[in-house]
């Protein structure tokens, strides 16, 4: 049987891992080389690099990281934004990552999705969707780091990737990111239903008991960490022994 | 001993390389398939990331000269992609794999595909293999599997949502694993290690 996941994700910019809340208020937490290696010996599942500069000219500190980073760590590795081709994909594999995020690339020319599945397979193409509630109207899909609404309702566009050939799904509450006050639920759980490929949660995660809800009622196959732990709030170790208790299959560290 | 890296065009090899580095041994990557079996190569590895059809493609102009080294007791490990080139053919794409084991390769019989995550590897009986380098959780990441003709080429099986399948199999010299040791930590690490010790001891002369 298939464990449940705990993810691990370190925002890139400039070559460095920082944090912020809600996209913004950024803050310099350390070395993306050390702090992937480090949650690895204490039981991370996976990691994930956000260059969250997404400039094209620090696109290459980025991949210089990921390619320092993969010969060290033996988990898998996957790297997102600023993705916009099939060869950006292959670049970002090439330089080590296992997997590839895509977000607004996808949503301008959902095509990419296609195009990076039948070249690399689908289990290495990540749709990444940043959802934000939207009143009675459900969940919206935003663009550009959060900062640009769609017409796309989340729950649609996530079955139109899948059908596109994503691989999984990297699922975002923007309302929920860094606010610590638990995962959204309901909209993990409305996509999870939706689709038939692996969903990530992230956004929102205050403690151990928040990841396994995400996991458990959400839904989820795996939960997305990063300011909770990087701060020191928990550990990967106390969030596995939660899942544990909770029974959720884990994989011991 | 060298070890020749079979590179195919897709995907992450940093890892892969580092781990086979870190057992003392000469890694190179070869683009090219005929020289990839080359006298100069001890061990062979087809690494495991991208789609069958497109692998099946590079690997066409050496399929009969990498048959013939595997046959001729080339050690040989396949993973994930690479093990199921080491089967005649996959219902992902056209193309012959290597037909070193017979059996195709076929999609998961599940809701959830592909499957990405830690499984279980569940040795058949006290392969040495598994024996001195037991990986009891490893991660995949594949919406196709290996079903060989017969199960005795089976080392290892692991299941997903009811489907049971090979986590790995063996012919001889050649060993296949349908999960990434190299993405698998510690133990993951360890496995390649054992799989190189093994190919130490049996050489081609």
């Amino acid at each position: 049987m298939l464990t449940r996941r705990v993810v691990v994700c370190l925002d890139v910019q400039g070559g460095r891992v920082v944090k912020g809340t809600q996209f913004v208020n950024l803050r310099d937490v350390g070395d993306p080389v050390e702090l992937a290696t480090r949650y690895e010996r204490e039981g991370a599942d996976e990691i994930v690099f956000l260059d969250i500069s997404a400039s094209a000219e620090e696109r290459g500190t980025l991949l210089d990281v990921a390619r320092r980073t993969a010969e060290r760590l033996f988990v898998p590795l996957t790297i997102g934004g600023g993705i916009r081709s099939a060869d950006d994909v292959g670049a970002a594999l090439r330089a080590g990552a296992d997997k590839v995020s895509i977000n607004s690339a996808a949503v301008a020319r959902p095509a990419v999705l296609t195009e990076a599945a039948e070249r690399f397979g689908a289990q290495c193409v990540v749709a990444s969707i940043d959802a934000k509630w939207n009143g009675g109207a459900g969940w919206r899909v935003y663009v550009k780091g959060g900062r640009e609404a769609t017409a796309l309702d989340v729950v649609d566009w996530a079955v139109e990737c899948v059908r596109r050939g994503a691989g999984e799904i990297l699922l975002t509450s923007i309302d929920r990111d860094g606010a610590r006050t638990g995962y959204d639920l309901e909209l993990t759980r409305v996509v999870a239903q939706a689709v038939h490929v692996p969903v990530v949660a992230s956004g929102g995660a205050g403690s151990a008991a928040d990841v396994c809800a995400v996991l458990d009622r959400g839904g989820a196959d795996a939960a997305l960490l990063a300011g909770i732990l990087h701060d020191g709030v928990t550990t990967v170790g106390a969030v596995k022994q939660a899942m544990r208790t909770a029974c959720l299959p884990v994989r011991a560290a | 001993m060298r070890v020749i890296v079979f590179d195919y065009g897709a995907g992450n090899l940093h890892s892969l390389v580092k781990a086979l580095e870190s057992a003392y041994v000469e890694v190179g990557v070869e683009t090219d398939p005929v020289r990839a079996v080359a006298r100069t190569t001890d061990v062979l590895v087809l690494p495991g990331v991208g789609a069958f059809g497109a692998a099946a493609e590079r690997l066409a102009p050496g399929r009969d000269a990498m048959r013939a080294a595997i046959a001729d007791g080339l050690p040989t490990i396949g993973i994930c992609l690479g093990m199921q080139l080491l089967f005649d053919g996959s219902d992902e794409g056209t193309g012959a794999g290597l037909g070193v084991i017979p059996g195709r390769v076929t999609r998961l019989h599940a809701a959830r595909v592909p499957q990405i995550g830690w499984n279980e590897v569940t040795p058949v009986s006290a392969d040495p293999l598994f024996a001195s380098a037991p990986v009891p959780m490893a991660y995949y990441a594949n919406s196709y599997v290996c079903r060989p003709v017969s199960a005795a080429a089976v080392l290892a099986w692991t299941e997903h949502e009811g489907d049971r399948f090979p986590a790995a199999v063996r012919a001889g010299r050649a060993v296949g694993v349908q999960f990434h040791p190299e993405k698998s930590s510690a133990p993951g690490v360890a496995f390649l290690h054992a799989f190189l010790r093994d190919a130490r001891t049996t050489e081609r002369s």
